[in-house]
């Protein structure tokens, strides 16, 4: 066995922990874990709920930043905790808090249920311009239009873009990078054909008005998906859809 | 077939799409013009670099905001300006919390507004 | 156990004054110094208005070394909108595919901060011409 696997140095972790039952407010309880090089901070969370305390609530999935289950704040900064490594915050002690402007359920798990609300009212699926039967074939898509909206469709719902975004912060009811991201996926589908129905659901104070473009969504996403993005080009089609609603009336979809 | 659509209501339509377009258009404008203005106005003209000594005499100038294409322009640069720095501010005090949103709009958005109107108003008693 | 209290944590005050978000601030505050440059040039149309003994006033000001420093700043200011301004440009723009590929944002910001400078030193240049013609 090489030294990278043989667990010979330790780190502290100053983890926020919060029980509804007994705490009347979060308090950071400090643990030492034993780690290697090959660790990240999710597995030293699951070291210490196998060995120091079975207590500790965090959420989890696949390991390898593709479920987006594990995100929270690690030395304030909003993170996959599968995919930061604890050699790269050593020797010093770690801070982990759950996800900056989510109300928090338990230790390091959050309230998602506002944000599963945002995405389902956006109309997150394709609603086709045409209806076309199965018989027809497929709806065929170039390269290049693939490419317009592909990098949207890799948002994995972790919701580190709402921890980093201050505007979320100010107003939990902004619709917020993430579900804006979705919206551009597709938007920006050639397929699609319910892109009024989305612009409706944005043009108000909480929807693509909140933001003041502070891009700090883009530079967390693990993903790349570029939400600051979504939610400003969104800002000229909404201003677009603002000044021509006067011209041509529609009646509400 | 086109699948049910389950339609979820539309929220009250914002009206910051208005000052959105102001501030962009003062922002695009300071972008590309700026720097170029505030050389000029601020070190050229003064003190007479790069242009003739009477270029900023007061015919001079007079003649070139009675013209409606200098009227233009000036109102173009005072008016978009303010706008542009007016939606920031705003937008910096609300990040602050400096007061209520209405008094933060006034002092903000209400001084742009009231400072186009003057610069109107000055534009015409100036005359053609 | 299964007892729910969902505790909400208050968004620090002062969040505006950190990293990461101090760029963010610093931007916005440049924006401002587009519209304290407005105020001088109004200042000025104020001065024309009133006559030639107001504007000359306003003549002395501005050649003072006082006026040289506050737009010594302003255009430091003025500089930082723009490299901003340019940098968030394809933040506002739907995606540019060109052949198939997306075209990198840096790419876009570089050709946008371009046509800035020609826009800027074509307005210098055309007026320094007619100075040299008139």
């Amino acid at each position: 066995m090489s030294d990278a696997t043989i667990p010979s140095k330790s780190i502290e972790l100053r983890v926020l922990r919060y029980r509804p039952a007994s705490d009347r407010e979060p308090v950071l309880v400090s643990y030492r874990v034993a780690y290697s090089d090959d660790m990240s901070v999710l597995q030293a969370l699951q070291s210490i709920k196998d060995t120091q305390d079975g207590s500790l609530s965090f959420r989890w999935s696949c390991r390898m930043a593709v479920c987006g289950s594990c995100g929270m704040m690690i030395n304030g900064e909003p993170k996959l905790a599968c995919n930061t490594f604890v050699r790269d915050l050593a020797p010093d002690a770690v801070i982990i808090e759950p996800l900056q402007n989510f109300p928090i359920e338990r230790d390091l798990v959050v309230t998602v249920g506002d944000f599963v609300k945002k995405i389902e009212s956006i109309y997150p699926y394709i609603i086709p311009k045409v209806a076309k039967p199965v018989e027809d074939g497929a709806h065929l898509q170039t390269p290049a239009q693939m490419a317009a909206y592909e990098s949207f469709s890799d948002c994995i719902n972790c919701m580190l873009c709402y921890a980093a975004c201050p505007q979320f912060g100010a107003n939990p009811d902004f619709i917020g990078p993430g579900a804006m991201a979705l919206l551009q996926r597709y938007n920006g589908d050639s397929r699609d054909g319910g892109r009024q129905f989305r612009l409706d659901q944005i043009h108000g104070e909480d929807g693509v008005w909140a933001c003041t473009a502070v891009g700090i969504c883009s530079e967390v996403c693990p993903k790349q998906v570029d939400p600051a993005n979504a939610v400003n080009q969104n800002k000229t089609n909404s201003a677009l859809d603002f000044f021509l609603h006067y011209v041509q009336p529609r009646s509400q979809p | 077939m086109r699948p049910t659509i389950l339609h979820h209501p539309a929220p009250k339509r914002s009206v910051a799409p208005v000052f959105w377009l102001l501030f962009g258009a003062g922002g695009m404008l300071s972008a590309l013009f700026g720097p170029a203005l505030i050389i000029l106005t601020g070190f050229m003209l003064p003190h007479g670099w790069g242009v003739p000594a009477n270029f900023s005499d007061f015919p001079h100038v007079l003649a070139f905001v009675r013209h409606p294409i200098g009227k233009l322009v000036v109102l173009a640069v005072i008016a978009l300006f303010f706008w542009h720095g007016a939606e920031r501010l705003f937008l910096t005090l609300k990040d602050m919390r400096a007061g209520p949103p209405l008094l933060l709009r006034l002092m903000t958005y209400g001084v742009a507004a009231l400072l186009t109107l003057v610069t109107i108003a000055l534009l015409l008693a100036i005359g053609f | 156990m299964s007892e729910r209290r969902p505790f909400h944590r208050p968004q620090p005050r002062h969040w505006w004054a950190h990293k990461p978000y101090l760029a963010y601030t610093v931007r916005e505050l440049s924006g401002v110094a587009v519209a304290v440059y407005g105020a001088i040039l109004l200042a000025g149309l104020i001065c024309l208005w009133r006559g030639p003994e107001a504007y000359a006033v306003y003549r002395r000001i501005l050649s003072s070394d006082a006026a040289f420093a506050v737009h010594l700043v302003l255009l430091a200011a003025m500089l930082w909108h723009v490299l901003t301004w340019f940098q968030i440009l394809p933040k506002t723009m739907p995606k540019l595919i060109l052949r198939g590929r997306p075209v990198p944002q840096r790419q876009v910001t570089a050709i946008a901060l371009l046509v800035a400078m020609v826009c800027s030193a074509a307005l210098l240049v055309v007026v320094v011409a007619i100075g040299v013609t008139s």
